[in-house]
This record gives C-alpha cells, structure tokens and sequence, in this order.
C-alpha cells in the first residue's frame, strides 16, 4: 500500500467498522419480513436511516457510505484520470458487477455517480465475518487503483510491441 | 501469431486437398474487408472456379487491377466472371506443376488473390514515383479505395515518396479509445533507433491530412486518419516492395485485432483479479459448525 | 447481397467443426486444444505482467499471444516450452482464458473473417448453465464486437440438419436425437425446439470406446503382431471407420464369414509412419462386432450392460405423454459414430420390437377388448450425419428469420449479458 494511500484508507476502514452495527428491524409496511432500509427508502420511513457520509480523497476518489439499521450500502468512486482508465474502470466494475452473485454483498448496479456499491445487510453480518468483510472492501479499495493502473501500463506496452513489431515488418 | 498472413487459409487447404483428391465442391466464404469468395466445380471435378467480390472493385480496376492479376495469374483469369462476382480464376487441376515445391508455390500464389487485387494500386503508385522522380516534381493522382462502407484508403505518389492514407472509424467506445493508444504508439514507435528506417506514420483525429483535405469527407468525432509515408527505400526492388504491399494493405485489420487480443487479454485479467477478489471476500465466511459438540461425558451440547 | 455469411462455430470437446452459414461443409475441422507457452496451470492463473517499461520488458507483453490451435497445438505439443490444453470438458467450456483466445486465432487467423461485420452462430451441449451462455456472450460482443449472436442447442441443429433428408417432410424440430461422437454419447428428446431435459440420457460408449474394442479383437486373434505399437490405435479407427458395418443377425454373420472367409475377410495394408515399412493385417469379425457394442455391450464393458434401443426406448418413456409420438417418428442420429451402415436399421428393428411388446402387453392385460393403431417408429439417417450439428446450424443461419432470432450488438449494449438467458426458435414449419 502506498503511504499516500494510507490515511484515506485508514478512514474508510474505521468508519465502515462503525457503522457495521446492524440488526434485525421488521418491516414497516409489510409483515413477516424486514426489508432493507436503503433499497425501500422512497417508501417513507425515514427514522430507520442514518446520516450518509462521504469520504474524500479529492475529487475523483471517495466514498459514500449510508447507513441504516439493519443495512449499509457503501459506493466507491474510483481513480480516473485519464480516458484509457475510465473506459478500464468502467469495463472492470462491470465485469464484476456481472458476476455479483458470487460476491454476496456486492451490488449490480452503482449508485449514481459512483463506480461500484456494495450492500451489507443484518443477515450479511450475522453469517459473516464482520471484520473481514471490511478487510475485503479494503483490500478491494487497494488493489483495484493498483490493477485498473497496470492494466494501463500493459495495454500501453502492448500497443508499443505491435506498432514495432509491424513497423519492422516493414522497415528497410 | 502477431503479424496477420496475407494469404487465405481456406483457399490453401481447399486447394491442397483437391490436387490430391478432386471432387466437387461448392463452397462461399470471406476474407478481411468484406472480401467473399466462391469456390466450386461447375463443369467437372477437376475444373476448379474461384470468383472474387469485393466493393472497391471498380476502382481497383481503373488503378490497373486486371493487369496485376493478369500477369500473376495469366491464362487462369477468366474473361468474364462469375455472375454476382467481380473476377474469376479457373484452376485446371489437371494442368497443376508437379514438383512438391512449385506445387506449394503455385497453391500460395492462388491464395494470394486478395492481396493482388488490391495490390494494384500501390504498384501503380510507386511506378509513378519513379516516374515523377525522373522528371523531378509534379504529384500523381490521388487514388481512392473505398474498402469498406465508412473507411478508405487514400494513395498518392509525388517526387520523393508514396503517401498512403486510411481513414479509420471505430464503431465501438471502447474500441476508438484502445485505438488511439494503438496509434500514438505508431507514431511514436520510429523513434526506436532498430526501426529508424520504417516509413513515417502520422495520425490525426478528425482532421484530414493535407493531401485529402479537398474531398468531400464526412466530419465526425470518430474518424481518424493515419498516414503512411512511404520513402523510395521501401519499394526499391520487387521483393521489398511485395512485402511492403502486403503489410500496408492490411493495416486496418492488423489493429482491429490487435485491438480485440488486447480485450481478451484484459478479460483474463479481469477474471484472475475477480477470482483473487473472491478469494478474500470468501475468508469473510464462517465456516459452518462441522458435527455436534459433545461433552466430555459423551451427551451432546445443543445450543438454545 | 451486401450481409456477408454468418460464421458457424460448432466446439465439442474433441473437435471444433467452423465454417460459413450456406456451405454444405465446416471449413475447418480440428482439435478443441491449444497449445501456450510456460507450463500448463501457471499461465492461466496468473497472466504475465511486464514489470518494466522498456524495450525487452515490453517484448513480454504480448507473451498471450504465442500460442497454437488445433492441429498445429498438436504438432507443437512436444516443441519445448507449449503445453497442450483442452479447454472444453464433457462439451462444456471448462478455460474462458483459453478458450477466448481459441476463437480469437479461429476467427483471425483461419477463416479471416472481420468479427465486427459477421453474425455469429454457436452451439451449446444441453443442460448449458446459463452463466456460460453469458459468458460466450460477454466474449463475444465485449472482445470481437460482433454484429449479432444466437446460440442453439447442438441437439436442436441435429435435428434441423435431418430435414435434408429425403423422407423428411414436415421440418419438425420434435424428435429424439442420438448424438455420438468421440467420448460420450447422448440421447436427447426434443420438444418443439427445446430440450426435455429431464429425460436426457448418457451413455459412456461412443468413437473411442468402439476404437479400442477393435483393437482388442485383433490383439486377440494376432493380427497385431507386424504391427508397431505406436500405429495400432490409428489402425483400429481405419479399421473401424473403413470397414465396419451393422449386422441384423451375429449367429448368421458368424456363419456366413465361417462359410466364406476370403469373401468376407478384408486386407488392410499400411506403412510404418516413420521407417515406411509395409505390413499388412486381416480384417474379419470386428467388421461387424465394433458397432455391436451399442446393442450387446456386455460384449465390450462389465460395468454398462444396456442396450442403446432399450436407452432410447427410456428416454421417450420418461418425456411428457403427449409428445412420445412425435419422439418415435423422428429419431435423429448425429455424429461420427453413427455413421456405421444400416446402424440406422437396426436401431428401428431393435426398438420397434420393444414398442410392439409393450402394446400387445397393455393389449392382453386390457382383456383384449381395446386395439391399439400402433406407434410409428421411424430413425433418419442421412449424408450429413459427421457434422450434422454444424450442418444444422448452417442451414438454420442461412434462413431470413436467422437475422431477426438473433440478438445484435445494440440489445447486448443496452440489456446487457443477460439478454443471451433467452433464444427464440425458429425454422420449423409447424
């Protein structure tokens, strides 16, 4: 992990610690079943929301996370600073958003103005290992920079070899 | 595989396999840039017929195609093609060379149809430099091709070099934005001092060059144009400038699918991070209680 | 004609057949394996990254691009530094990795066709997952942006091809399908186009089992002894592919060759493939005891002892009632393995005795007092049946609905992978 990294990391990882306090919360509306706060939020029932915060790096990097008592949903923005690196982004979140199910707290579709979204529910934390559900979204946060900047480099590196290669082909 | 063959596969082995044992056969298939073919035996088994389409056809015959083709292929060229087709060879299998290696010669000259046809005006091109350089200034026609519906490519022959230009579209995002990267490297790539010699290639997003900037050309975001600079040195004898011909020719589709190689490539990155994701996440999971807990007396524990 | 041909891709397990939608024929027929570079698991776990830019580091990022397919990862396996993969297992794609790559080298390099101006049709095993079929789709679109895709059931395109078949008249896509190839054969039923899954059967005789049973027969009677070991497999196939036919009656072809034996007793001559040493063997009752094992497999296996009639006969039992008929009428045989003479005779021998059984059985325990009209049992076999698949499916791409079933490139981007969940049939005429 690099050093700048760190301190932005080091927030998210506290503030999503504490924020994992969830518990079981009946449904308001219907009966026999909980539902899940934030995906039934236009529905009313504002007092089982929390405050949304949003951690900032600057202003191509953060996260928002909103929690509520029995979920919370947490969207990444990630790094692009370029066009070859928005179109990577886009393309990785996608290919995993494609293969969600396999990835039980992830979402198929991003908040708006975010790049993924993850939701953890009661039940995700009752099943789950709370403290490494947050070491996954860390480790995520870290790597993803990481691959989505060496997929840049080797996409980079390969259009240098085929533009050689061909160039040679033909060089007298 | 990085550089593409200019040679068609299927002609080769269809062909290879019927010197050795004729039958009949009908067969329609493709090359790159909307090329289709049509193989049969229309009057016996050993009378083979490979008719040709492609859509610049028109033009490639008004740069002098039927004489290209007509001194590689001689009296194989039919007079009047195949309805539906531009051009037609008759292959009489019995009239094939007999030695194994002028067989195979023979075989690789047939599967380079394609890439005569459309050789023609590049030969026609840098006969007219030469022309030009003898008289010492002046420029050649500009030569159109319109290969496929939205891309063309554009030659010119002056005094001192041989300008060929291919107008790009790329109909995907994803597509156009690898493209670019590809094409910066292009340009960027003589500056390697082992490829010094290569020709110049300058790339230019919506803007046409100079030399097309008189033709009426459709102005849109996603066009590009790449020029090649072909210098004397590039088709100074006949071997050189075949090879070079056969490169520049296949430009186009040298970068769409190095482009595509380039997708699959990030597809089995993806797929490894997307596993290594999942690896961590699956730490995350309590391992479901193996058994009953007994005591040490032998009755089990249930929890309440 | 400005649509160029869409491109038929068939990839079994053994072999990939591909060609151009309106040829009678695939283009090209070859091994399902790929041959990489660096050993066998490690490449595709982990792909290579260059560590530095630079000129030699920047060579390495291409390193996925050296590789083989088909015949050629054959000839290249034993080339110091490849390693041979076969990326589909029981039919299903078991690599994405290399198997993505495996198209790319068929598209680009063999039939030199522009994915972005080609429709594409593929081919499925029954009871495909649908994930997979996402994923195909995701390849397909995302890497090689291809006009448009439909992918078929291979046991559906079976039963398309048989309509060339003469006594074919009503293009039904209802029937039962014997598919055999080289590893494992199945008996499908299909329903109006779509698979009655439930009633699938496997059974673990096919091309390769018939092969090494041939050349059990001749170790055993010492025909094998000029023979170099390393040819003796390749012989047994020759043996089996040139010679074998089906037989209605063992005891009387027994008989027949006992009476007769120059008649009926063949000579097979081959060269050593690398001396050119000539030798010759005898080709005799494994004429027609090789195709035998589908009907008596107690003569080849201890542990599989059904017969195929009695497997199909099962099959149709378990469909839905009310389409065994049309599964009787139209059994439909695909494959190499199927390819043996008269098989398709006595296959409806076989299982018409076991239909007519069964009736004049319902019959007496009706008292008699209710006749049965019969059931019709009829099995198609026609010139197309080695690829019948791929034949299917060229015949199928080659209609004008093909273009409308097909989902293009414009749906994928909006909906998304799991636009591919769904394929509509078409083609038949009822």
């Amino acid at each position: 992990m690099s050093n700048v990294l760190r301190p932005y990391l080091a927030a998210v990882r506290s503030t999503l610690t504490a924020a994992l306090t969830l518990e079981n919360f009946s449904s308001q509306v219907g009966s026999c079943t909980s539902e899940y706060a934030l995906i039934t939020k236009s529905k009313g029932s504002k007092e089982v929301l929390l405050n949304p915060l949003i951690i900032s790096r600057n202003e191509n990097e953060r996260v928002l996370i909103e929690p509520s008592i029995n979920s919370i949903r947490l969207s990444i923005r990630i790094k692009q600073a370029d066009e070859i690196e928005r179109i990577l982004c886009h393309k990785f979140t996608r290919f995993m958003m494609q293969r969600a199910e396999s990835f039980i707290v992830l979402r198929r579709k991003p908040v708006q103005g975010y790049d993924i979204s993850f939701l953890i529910t009661n039940t995700h934390s009752e099943t789950m290992l709370k403290h490494k559900i947050v070491d996954f979204i860390i480790q995520f946060m870290e790597e993803v920079d990481k691959e989505i900047s060496e997929m840049k480099l080797s996409l980079n590196a390969r259009a240098r070899t085929v533009a050689e290669s061909y160039l040679t082909a033909i060089s007298t | 595989m990085i550089l593409l063959e200019s040679h068609n596969v299927i002609i080769q082995t269809t062909l290879g396999e019927k010197i050795a044992k004729p039958s009949s056969l009908d067969v329609s298939f493709v090359d790159y840039d909307g090329v289709r073919f049509h193989l049969s035996t229309p009057e016996r088994k050993t009378l083979l017929l490979l008719s040709m389409h492609t859509r610049c056809w028109d033009q490639l015959v008004q740069y002098g195609a039927l004489d290209v083709l007509k001194r590689e292929y001689g009296s194989l060229l039919k007079p009047s093609s195949e309805p539906e087709y531009n051009v037609s060879l008759e292959i009489d299998l019995e009239q094939i060379p007999s030695g194994a290696e002028e067989r195979d010669a023979f075989i690789l000259s047939i599967a380079l149809f394609k890439r005569n046809a459309l050789a023609a005006p590049f030969e026609l091109a840098f006969n007219t430099q030469k022309q030009l350089e003898a008289s010492g200034s002046g420029q050649g026609e500009l030569m159109e091709i319109h290969y496929r519906d939205e891309e063309a490519i554009y030659v010119q022959a002056s005094a001192d070099r041989v300008t060929a230009i291919f107008s790009t579209v790329f109909a995907d995002e994803t597509d156009r934005i690898y493209g670019k990267v590809f094409l910066q490297e292009f340009v960027d790539a003589r500056r390697q001092p082992a490829i010094q010699n290569a020709p110049q290639v300058l790339y230019s997003n919506r803007d046409p060059p100079l030399e097309i900037r008189h033709l009426a050309l459709r102005n849109s975001e996603d066009i590009g144009y790449v020029t090649f600079v072909l210098f004397p040195r590039h088709f100074s004898n006949p071997s050189v400038q075949h090879a070079t011909i056969s490169h520049i020719q296949l430009f186009r589709d040298y970068l769409h699918y190095h482009i595509k190689c380039s997708k699959a490539y990030m597809h089995s990155r993806m797929r490894h991070r997307v596993a290594e994701f999942q690896k961590v996440l699956n730490r995350a999971k309590q391992e479901v209680a193996t058994g009953e807990k007994k005591t040490v007396t032998g009755r089990t524990m249930v929890s309440r | 004609m400005s649509q160029l041909a869409p491109v038929i891709c068939d990839n079994g397990t053994g072999y990939s057949k591909v060609g151009f939608a309106g040829n009678s024929d695939p283009s090209f027929v070859f091994p399902t394996a790929i041959a990489t570079r660096g050993s066998g698991h490690q490449s595709s776990r982990a792909p290579t990254i260059p560590s530095k830019p630079g000129h030699l580091a920047s060579k390495r990022g291409v390193e996925d691009l050296d590789f083989f397919i088909g015949d050629e990862a054959l000839a290249n396996a034993k080339t110091p530094g490849y390693s041979v993969h076969y990326p589909i297992r029981h039919g299903m794609i078991d690599n994405w990795d290399h198997m993505e790559r495996y198209w790319e080298q068929t598209i680009f390099k063999y039939l030199r066709a522009e994915p972005e101006d080609h429709y594409f049709l593929l081919t499925e095993p029954p009871l495909n997952p649908p994930e997979n079929r996402e994923q195909t789709a995701e390849i397909f679109f995302e890497s090689f942006n291809i006009k448009g895709l439909y992918i078929a059931v291979q046991a559906v395109l079976a039963l398309a091809a048989s309509w060339t078949s003469n006594r074919v008249t009503d293009r039904t896509l209802t029937g039962t399908v014997i598919d055999s190839g080289d590893g494992v054969t199945h008996v499908i039923p299909c329903a109006e186009g779509y698979v009655i899954g439930s009633a699938i059967k496997h059974i673990p005789i096919a091309g390769r089992d018939i092969t090494q049973f041939v050349l059990n027969l001749l170790r055993e009677r010492g025909e094998t002894a000029g023979v170099p070991p390393e040819d003796q497999m390749r012989i047994a196939s020759k043996v089996k592919e040139n010679y074998s036919y089906v037989c209605q009656d063992i005891v009387k072809e027994f008989r027949k060759y006992d009476a007769e034996p120059y008649k009926h007793f063949e000579r097979y001559e081959g060269e050593h493939s690398v001396t050119g040493r000539k030798y010759g063997i005898d080709v005799g009752y494994e004429r027609f005891l090789a195709p035998e094992i589908f009907f008596n497999p107690e003569i080849y296996s201890s542990d599989f002892l059904t017969p195929l009639p009695d497997i199909v006969d099962d099959v149709i039992q378990q469909s839905p009632i009310d389409v065994r008929r049309g599964l009787y009428k139209n059994i439909v045989l695909s494959g190499g393995s199927t390819m043996f003479q008269h098989f398709g005779n006595r296959l409806k021998r076989d299982l018409k005795q076991l239909v007519d059984r069964r009736l004049s059985n319902s019959v007496a325990a009706s008292g008699s007092a209710m006749q049965s009209s019969g059931v019709e049992v009829d099995v198609i076999s026609h010139k197309r049946q080695r690829y019948a698949v791929w034949f299917g499916g060229s015949l199928l791409a080659s209609l004008p609905e093909f273009y409308t079933s097909c989902h293009t490139k414009a749906q994928y981007d909006e909906i998304g992978p799991s636009i591919c969940r769904r394929y509509q049939i078409f083609g038949s005429a009822t």
